[in-house]
């Protein structure tokens, strides 16, 4: 129809410029247009006064500008005006036919396969049509990009797609080749995170136009396991959360399974209804485990009517540290909270809690040192308190500290990335001139001004909303269970007036005491560390006046203590920004690196050590950062499928700074079986990017007319008349076809 | 000068109405304690939980013994004593019966030994002592440390027995003291094994951490009652070696100290008592201010 009207095809317009063959200047068409519109002015004017019922000025106006139209499309119709557009010259061209053999173009969602269907295709009009008129060079499109003679060398075998390396490729070729144009025929399932702007800038420097044809359904019948979200480390036995994200179309309301699994050991399951959104997000939780990697793998239950039921799992890398964390707890008095605290954890495999209690006026008591003399003086220098990872403040006057303790303390928070609680008591936070620096910094609150804000009366422990979604403040597996526990925890023996939460601090628990609603648990981060406050010494009667059975006291301040250190950094930290390597093995290594005082430390040796999934090993040098003191980096490639563990080491001559674990997996293939329907947005981006068109495979014959345009390879400028087109023709008889309804209608005729 | 005069009469009359409402009470008649254990160690309502108010009884040798002026003023460590059934005795008025041997030194001993805490510790302890009685619904489950003297008298119900081994169960500590020779040593393991059947009852070693929390205790000595101001003999029913006893729990911690052939009660009794030797006093306060310390450590 388009053409009917218009002569030519679309992509002629869009891509030629139209151009005036008249041999008159522009300025006289413009002019004669000028001067025809002010004579037909002069004429209505002068014609209206004699008429036996004069015309409103409106409806003289629209009758004028009906005219002028009419007039001006017939004078520009006397200037010749055309399309000037650049054309592949027939024969000497080459179009890069690229088909996708992926396994995804074997999905059979068609009339047989995709693939099937692009051969179809080719085979039928197009690949005669396009041979007649070019060279045609067909490719297979995979992971990488090879020639091909014949269609049926084409399998849908390939185990990933990577289009913008393919592109890339051809647009390398056409530096030395006269390619003219590019036909894609895909489902746009591209497993390299889509096209990046260094090829789409490529193949606009040549101008290559990429026509896009697209297979497969926008939308199957079909749920899958989008996404997996799990901490890359964690300690061993933490209770930690998995985001799942799921997708489906065509399954609302239907109930499924979903399964967390290390190996044939089932982490935990959950039942998902799927939403009519399309789109949800699970959360599963599930215990670390001991200490280890482990390949979590989350798999939903296939439903019987799944179009693909390969999409269905997800596997990531997990690294269960086992180390202890060691805690610092210093109390100003002996008091029951500090006995079931200690006691509470005394069995965690990754926590050791060492105390110094003050008994007396001038003795301390140590608990939990690991030799005879540590803490012997007491409080800790510099290099000895930030070997461990978290501290506790008891009731314990501030005046008990120096000023050089005190500021160790805020470096350890603020650089060290250690955990600071400050449990309430007697002699702690307003009672024990905690307002001072850098206390009243580190604290999580603003303490109130005056003293006597701790009080032995009950108080009744509530958690807030924050709280209730918390796995800080989880005391049962379940968490409705929790919900209820602490509903019936007996109250608090002694509470704090803490004041009021700074901003950006989380009250997860509060407290009734007194008549006022009070916080008692409070966090928040500080630097590189965090601090929280715990507003009581009384949470020991959570023990003693529960069945002996119960553990929510245990529970409790090992969710707390472990929080505490959980995210404290050792000396060396290693990461990498793609711990889920798809398809290509290609990782980056990053290391930050600080001294014993936990400073960043720039002339250290470091290497990272991988062990491969098959036992091999390999040592990569990082080198340091020109920029940043304390980071290095570099790059590896991991060969094999699966998955791998990596120690960075650093070092400082002879002296060792410190390591850090580093897990990261290759899954090669699985990739191709997610979003498997038809990438149409993909596909028509990358089209409209690089001057393509997208088409449907039902209308791809246009292809045939609309390719030649194109500016790559060897052009030919055409300059194609417009004045004949039929469409100019209608619009002249439609302007005074108009005009003389108006008349009819208005009774100026 | 009448401004002053009624800011001087207000804490007194604060300590008045305290002394009013904490006014001596009846012993529990031994003969209609209730009995029912079935329902120990089962989870309670906070109010059933929650603390009792304070109460004094008639004691053994002192009615009405004088409040402290800072009673009403709650600490982190009070003195709780515990109240239990005595066996069927002799009374030395005559007769035969159920007597109150629990309230034996009580209240005196308890206040001096709060009082010794505050001064050579830094544990805030309350003043006046509270005593606990298994009948009491959850009360006894808010002092985890807990005193008990004579207890070559005891005669546990089912109830006390099963109540004090859940409170030791959930982390609670017990020192009992004052009972001498083999006959009441007897008397104290029959009740005993009510509690724990089937744990044993060891000497505690010398490098054990009670001893060692606060003063080391290495070197101790018999400490004797106040009997031995006129008889001057060290031992009572021929307990002449004591022992400083123990039942374990299951990670090597103390929870039931127990220490015969010895009147420790005696010896915070009368540490103000002229006539008493210091030295026995001076050792008592010791072990006690270690043993508090250790329930407060362990």
């Amino acid at each position: 129809m388009f053409e009917l009207l218009f002569k030519y095809p679309p992509s002629v317009f869009s891509k030629g410029t139209l151009v005036l063959l008249g041999s008159w200047p522009r300025w006289v068409l413009a002019l004669a247009i000028l001067a025809a519109a002010g004579g037909l002015a002069w004429l209505l004017w002068r014609n209206r006064a004699r008429l036996a019922t004069p015309i409103q000025r409106t409806r003289a106006v629209a009758i004028w500008l009906l005219q002028s139209a009419a007039i001006a499309l017939l004078l520009l119709m006397l200037w010749e005006p055309a399309i000037s557009v650049a054309s592949l010259k027939p024969q000497q061209n080459i179009v890069a036919v690229v088909v996708d053999d992926s396994r995804s173009m074997g999905i059979r969602d068609e009339d047989g396969t995709r693939l099937e269907g692009a051969e179809r295709l080719l085979d039928g009009r197009l690949l005669a049509g396009l041979r007649s008129r070019f060279q045609v060079r067909i490719y297979r499109l995979g992971s990488g990009l090879g020639r091909v003679q014949d269609l049926k060398q084409l399998q849908p075998d390939e185990p990933s797609t990577h289009i913008a390396e393919g592109l890339r490729q051809i647009a390398s070729d056409a530096a030395t080749l006269p390619v003219g144009a590019v036909v894609l025929l895909s489902d746009g399932q591209d497993n390299s995170r889509g096209i990046d702007l260094d090829t789409l800038s490529e193949l606009r420097r040549r101008h290559l136009p990429v026509n896009t044809i697209g297979f497969g359904k926008s939308r199957m019948n079909d749920v899958e396991l989008e996404s997996l979200d799990i901490p890359a480390k964690a300690l061993a036995d933490a209770r930690l959360e998995a985001q799942v994200g799921v997708t489906q179309s065509g399954f609302t309301g239907r109930h499924t399974m979903l399964t967390l699994r290390d190996g044939s050991t089932i982490l935990a399951t959950h039942e998902v209804v799927l939403s009519d959104s399309g789109q949800q997000t699970e959360t599963v939780e599930f215990n670390a485990g001991k200490a280890g990697v482990r390949n979590v793998q989350a798999t939903l239950e296939p439903l019987p009517e799944e179009t693909n039921k390969l999409n269905n799992q997800l596997t990531r890398v997990l690294a269960v540290d086992g180390t202890k964390r060691r805690i610092l707890y210093v109390e100003g008095e002996p008091r029951w909270e500090y006995k079931f605290m200690r006691r509470a954890v005394e069995d965690d495999p990754v926590l050791q809690v060492v105390s110094i209690l003050r008994t007396t006026q001038n003795k301390i008591y140590r608990q939990g040192i690991s030799n005879p003399h540590e803490l012997e003086n007491g409080f800790p220098g510099v290099e000895e308190l930030f070997d461990f990872q978290g501290l506790v403040l008891g009731s314990v006057e501030a005046g008990y500290f120096t000023p050089i303790q005190r500021e160790m303390m805020k470096q350890f928070v603020d650089r060290r990335g250690g955990g600071l609680l400050f449990e309430g008591g007697r002699a702690s936070l307003s009672d024990g001139g905690y307002e001072i620096d850098p206390f009243n910094q580190l604290l999580p609150v603003v303490i109130p001004k005056h003293a006597n804000t701790f009080r032995r009366d009950p108080a009744e422990a509530a958690l807030t909303d924050a709280g209730k979604r918390s796995l800080l403040t989880r005391i049962d597996d379940d968490r409705d269970k929790s919900l209820a526990h602490w509903n019936i925890l007996p109250y608090l023996a002694d509470y704090q007036d803490v004041g009021s939460p700074k901003p950006g601090a989380v009250v997860l628990v509060q407290m009734k005491a007194g008549g006022r609603t009070l916080p008692l648990l409070i966090t928040e981060n500080y630097g590189r560390g965090r601090t929280a406050v715990f507003a009581t010494g009384g949470s020991w009667r959570w023990r003693m006046q529960q069945p002996k059975e119960d553990t929510s006291q245990q529970t409790y301040w090992r969710q707390l203590l472990r929080w505490l250190v959980s995210a404290t950094p050792s000396r060396v930290v290693a990461a990498t920004p793609t711990p889920d390597l798809e398809d290509t093995g290609r990782i980056e290594f990053r290391a930050d690196v600080r001294d014993s005082t936990y400073l960043p430390s720039g002339d250290a040796m470091v290497s990272a050590h991988v062990i491969g999934p098959d036992g091999s090993s390999d040592t990569v040098a990082l080198r340091p950062d020109p920029v940043k003191q304390g980071l290095y980096s570099g790059n590896w490639d991991a060969s094999k499928d699966g998955s791998y563990l990596a120690e960075v080491t650093a070092q400082r001559g002879n002296q060792k700074l410190g390591s850090d674990v580093l897990t990261f997996r290759r899954e090669d293939g699985a990739a191709e079986n997610f979003h498997q329907e038809q990438n149409r947005e993909l596909l028509r981006q990358l089209a409209s990017e690089t001057g393509g068109h997208y088409y449907q495979s039902r209308d791809a014959a246009k292809l045939l007319d609309e390719i030649s345009y194109s500016e790559a390879g060897i052009t030919a400028r055409e300059t194609k008349d417009l004045w004949n087109m039929p469409a100019l023709f209608l619009l002249v008889l439609s302007l005074r076809s108009a005009e003389w309804l108006l008349r009819r209608r208005w009774g100026v005729v | 000068m009448r401004l002053r005069g009624l800011l001087l009469s207000a804490p007194t009359a604060l300590a008045l109405v305290f002394a009013l409402m904490a006014a001596e009470v009846p012993l529990p008649d031994p003969y209609t304690l209730p009995n029912d254990a079935s329902s120990v160690g089962k989870r309670t309502t906070r109010k059933e939980q929650a603390p009792r108010a304070f109460r004094e009884y008639p004691g053994w040798e002192y009615n009405n013994f004088p409040l402290a002026a800072d009673a009403n003023v709650p600490g982190e460590w009070l003195f709780a004593r515990y109240m239990y059934r005595s066996i069927v005795q002799r009374s030395w008025r005559g007769g035969i019966g159920r007597l109150g041997n629990w309230t034996i030194d009580y209240p005196r001993s308890d206040r001096h030994l709060s009082a010794a805490l505050r001064r050579l510790t830094r544990i805030q302890t309350r003043s006046n002592e509270e005593p606990v009685a298994a009948e009491d619904g959850d009360d006894i489950y808010n002092y985890p440390w807990l005193y008990a003297v004579e207890v070559g008298h005891w005669d546990l119900t089912d109830l006390q027995a099963a109540k004090l081994r859940d409170f030791l169960d959930r982390g609670g500590f017990f020192m009992c003291d004052d009972f001498h020779g083999t006959r009441e040593w007897s008397t104290f393991i029959h009740s005993m094994k009510k509690v724990f059947p089937d744990r044993p009852i060891v000497d505690i070693p010398n490098d054990d951490p009670i001893f060692h929390t606060v003063y080391d205790l290495d070197n101790r000595y018999q400490v004797a009652g106040y009997q031995y101001v006129e008889s001057h003999v060290t031992y009572e029913f021929g307990g002449i070696e004591p022992r400083w006893r123990a039942i374990y729990d299951d990670k090597g911690r103390i929870m039931v100290a127990i220490c015969h052939n010895m009147d420790l009660g005696d010896s915070w009794e009368n540490a103000d008592d002229p006539v008493y030797p210091e030295r026995f006093s001076a050792l008592g306060f010791r072990i006690g201010v270690n043993y508090v310390i250790y329930a407060m450590t362990h």
